[in-house]
């Protein structure tokens, strides 16, 4: 053992270094977050509460493909449809139980026209379980109330454009474009 | 109030005057409890660079008063198997033997509830009757948590008094008398008018086994929250559990006292900066000895804000391997000092 090392155990040097650390901490300002009062802006692009797209005109946008369910890894996306006049597809139901969603955004990737997204609300804690059983009308809401108008808009731009828009045919090759081409995003 | 004359009338003002110095000193002592504990939590917040308490009142002010509240109103849980009696009588004894101490104490100059001449026996012996509570606690709850708790709580209170005691003993050697007023003035004869500087060892000794005397950080193995949830005090809820908590933060502020009385000069201040700044007469000595000892308690936080827990085999080898040793070879040196030279 050296003279430094007698030094340092009989003076305590180290407990003392240490105390002065704690003592200077204690006058820098806390990093931590006041929460409910001082909020933190979700990222862009986070992905919080589910929401079913509102177009223009007050429809919703989900056609009722179900690729969306078909993609979804939990298994917690029901669509329903039925035969309606005219031989159009009608969504009669569309359900999330977002209890069991692992917020993948694979049905956002999956939707070929845009139609569902994950917005960027994230504070929706509820007493029951039957609140975050999400139907298409409680979908749509969540939509006129977080995304609406130009918000939503800019979202499309920068993180819910549908994937087949980035990885679709160049327009002179011969494919075949069925009669709805165009009726998805414009 | 030292001789007691038994004329009607004066045995009855002297009683009142005793009775109403003891019920400033309780009252004040538990508001000090109260609010140890919230500026426990916010010194300790802050120096985990977070904020403590918040809610309550501006900046959490009033949180001590929240507890309080809802430790009264909570639920009095008495284990199945537990030693009923014991388990009851248990919290009181610590609380007891802490408000005790609390008589010797001389705030400022004249105030002391009793004025006797064994004053720092009496304190040494009360610190230690507050283990037996902590170990009958951990006894009658018939849970392997509590056993342990208590069990470690006699091994270390034994091993330590020793060394508190022996840590005292320069000052005794120094002052003359165990009689704390005493102490305090007798400092006064010395230009520096505190016993730290003749006495650093003593200081020394007497923090560390203080530490481990109230069983506070980095010493509170009897209750150390990783490894036995919460020691002694896991069976406890309610009041009890607020007994045995106000009973530990009272004898952290009695252990402030012992150190500010017998090596800070208590009320005092020393005479070479009494000399240089003669106006700082005017404070009363109430400010100067309070201040000291919240100086003390925050070196209780600041300690367990950045020291982590002893192990066990390290604390009794600290006690018994270090600091005894040391205190002995203290009193030899202060006597030897104390012969040659005065």
């Amino acid at each position: 053992m050296t003279i430094k090392d007698i030094v340092k155990k009989v003076f305590l040097v180290e407990i003392l270094q240490g105390m002065a650390l704690t003592l200077k901490m204690m006058f820098s300002r806390a990093i931590t977050r006041q929460y409910p009062e001082e909020k933190r802006a979700p990222f862009p692009g986070f992905r919080g509460l589910h929401a079913l797209v509102r177009n223009q005109d007050g429809t919703a946008r989900c056609v009722g493909c179900g690729l969306c369910s078909a993609v979804c890894p939990s298994k917690c996306i029901y669509v329903y449809t039925s035969e309606g006049a005219d031989h159009t597809k009608v969504v009669d139901r569309y359900e999330i139980e977002v209890l069991r969603c692992v917020y993948c955004a694979l049905c956002v990737e999956a939707c070929p026209f845009g139609a569902v997204v994950l917005t960027e609300h994230y504070e929706y804690s509820d007493y029951s379980r039957e609140a975050f059983y999400m139907n298409k009308e409680k979908l749509l809401s969540n939509w006129d109330r977080f995304m609406a108008g130009k918000k939503g808009e800019e979202y499309f731009k920068r993180f819910w454009r549908p994937l087949s828009s980035d990885f679709g045919s160049p327009e002179d090759q011969p494919v075949l474009r069925g009669k709805d081409k165009g009726r998805g995003i414009q | 109030m030292d001789i007691i004359d038994f004329s009607s009338s004066r045995i009855l003002f002297t009683l009142i005057v005793i009775l109403l110095k003891v019920a400033v000193v309780i009252g004040l002592a538990m508001l000090h409890v109260a609010y140890a504990t919230y500026f426990e939590r916010k010194v300790i917040g802050h120096m985990q660079v977070r904020m403590g308490p918040m809610r309550v009142g501006f900046h959490g002010i009033l949180q001590p008063i929240a507890d309080g509240v809802k430790l009264f109103f909570k639920e009095d849980v008495l284990p199945a198997e537990a030693d009923k009696w014991i388990f009851r009588i248990s919290p009181v004894i610590p609380l007891f033997a802490a408000i005790s101490s609390l008589a010797v104490v001389p705030f400022f100059e004249g105030f002391v509830v009793a004025n006797i001449n064994v004053g720092l026996l009496y304190i040494i012996a009360l610190s230690s009757l507050g283990a037996y509570g902590i170990a009958m606690a951990g006894w009658s709850s018939n849970s392997k948590y509590s056993f342990l708790g208590g069990l470690r709580s006699s091994a270390q209170v034994i091993s330590y008094e020793i060394a508190i005691g022996l840590s005292l003993v320069g000052v005794m050697i120094m002052s003359g008398s165990l009689n704390l007023t005493e102490i305090v003035q007798s400092q006064q004869g010395y230009w520096h008018g505190m016993f730290l500087f003749p006495q650093f060892i003593g200081y020394f000794i007497f923090l560390v086994a203080a530490f481990a005397e109230t069983n506070r950080a980095p010493f509170d193995l009897p209750e150390a929250e990783s490894e036995l949830v919460a020691g002694y005090i896991t069976e406890y809820s309610g009041m009890k559990f607020a007994f045995f908590f106000a009973a530990e933060y009272i004898g952290m502020i009695i252990m402030s006292a012992i150190a500010v009385i017998c090596f800070w000069g208590g009320w005092t201040v020393p005479p070479i900066i009494l000399r240089a700044l003669p106006f700082l007469s005017v404070v009363p000595g109430i400010v100067w000895f309070m201040g000291k000892i919240y100086f003390h308690i925050f070196l209780y936080y600041w300690i367990r804000a950045t020291l982590p827990r002893y192990r066990y085999d390290q604390l009794m080898s600290l006690g018994w391997k270090f600091l005894i040793p040391l205190a002995l070879v203290n009193i030899v040196v202060t006597s030897i000092v104390k012969f040659f030279w005065q």
